[in-house]
């Protein structure tokens, strides 16, 4: 029952308000918070601005294909975030491309091409994979060689000739089985 | 004699049976819709434009209603982008405009050779006038940066 209401506790930490109004803020930002939800959420995430909900309220940042928009910022307001923040209010067509992608960068991590870029990983589980089938293979070969008894004697070839001979001698599946295909008078297989 | 009784065990049924469906009450059928009304495509695309196109519009409210538009099952139409990208404009905040284009291009799945090109026509104007650049342009559609998964620090 502690336990619960430790991890409810822990939940309302970080949670920022379903729905704020802006107002006057003491920096500018679209999210206003009260003074309490502020020393709640700063400490754990700096100098980050709340910029919406985000995917569950909590102020933190994740790269999500569904969701493109988390809750804060990824950089910390330093200068020169926030000089380029300054030139965001101007003309859009007077920032240079690399203004522009410091811009996206002070906002977010990853861009969506670097969330689906391929990792690689299959070569390290295939990898895996193969190791395992030698540990296998050695372990089949430890048991041919050191567990298993000896093939029995009656699986040799000429064993089998001469059971066949045996049978054919006794006459046994005279009527449908095996000696029914031998022709007695000839001594060879019926055609 | 098991006649007679399975008959007495027939007729005592049949009363049974037949006082239940006296006693049942009528109900009054209410229409069930699961989760309310449907809207249709037309209605869905008029809310989002009337949305981006408020002037009261602000940041917590433009990222809720992009997170949202992601959700559904649908490519935005040129006209809500348009409006989203002059709300960002509003809000001052241009890198907004790179992540929902972004965020539009993912949403075009396999098709994404057919459907680019046509929004990309549709928005040219607004992206001129309001200067921003395609996530093309910036390099945005090659990875730029590799970082490491947050799922596989140790």
């Amino acid at each position: 029952m502690a336990q619960n209401l430790v991890r409810l506790a822990a939940k309302r930490i970080l949670s920022i308000p379903q729905r704020s109004i802006s107002v006057t803020a003491i920096r500018k930002q679209d999210v206003a918070l009260t003074q309490e939800e502020r020393d709640r959420i700063y400490p754990r995430i700096g100098d980050r601005d709340v910029v919406g909900y985000g995917f569950n309220g909590t102020a933190s940042y994740m790269d999500r294909e569904e969701m493109p928009f988390p809750a804060i910022r990824f950089k910390e307001n330093t200068d020169d975030v926030l000089a380029l923040r300054e030139l965001e209010k101007g003309d859009w067509s007077n920032m240079t491309i690399e203004e522009k992608k410091a811009l996206y960068r002070s906002s977010y991590r990853l861009t969506f091409a670097e969330m689906f870029a391929p990792t690689g990983e299959w070569k390290a589980v295939f990898a895996a994979f193969m190791v395992c089938l030698g540990v296998t293979g050695w372990i089949v070969i430890f048991m041919k060689k050191f567990v298993y008894s000896p093939y029995p004697e009656t699986i040799t070839p000429e064993y089998q000739q001469k059971n066949l001979e045996r049978m054919i001698a006794q006459r046994q599946g005279i009527v449908e089985g095996v000696a029914s295909k031998w022709d007695y008078e000839n001594n060879r297989w019926k055609k | 004699m098991f006649r007679s009784i399975a008959q007495r065990l027939g007729a005592t049924a049949t009363t049974v049976v037949r006082s239940n469906i006296q006693r049942t009450t009528p109900v009054v059928c209410t229409v069930r819709h699961g989760h309310g009304k449907k809207e249709t495509d037309e209605e869905v695309d008029a809310r989002y434009e009337a949305l981006f196109n408020n002037p009261e519009l602000d940041g917590w409210m433009f990222r809720k209603a992009c997170n949202d538009l992601q959700g559904m099952d649908m490519v935005p139409e040129p006209r809500i982008i348009v409006s989203a990208l002059k709300a960002a404009r509003r809000l001052n905040d241009y890198s907004l405009t790179t992540r929902y284009l972004e965020a539009v291009k993912a949403k075009c799945g396999n098709r994404l050779d057919v459907i680019w090109p046509y929004i990309l026509q549709e928005i040219r104007p607004t992206l001129d006038e309001l200067g921003i650049s395609t996530p093309e342009e910036l390099g945005f559609d090659k990875p730029e940066l590799a970082v490491e998964d947050v799922q596989d620090i140790h």
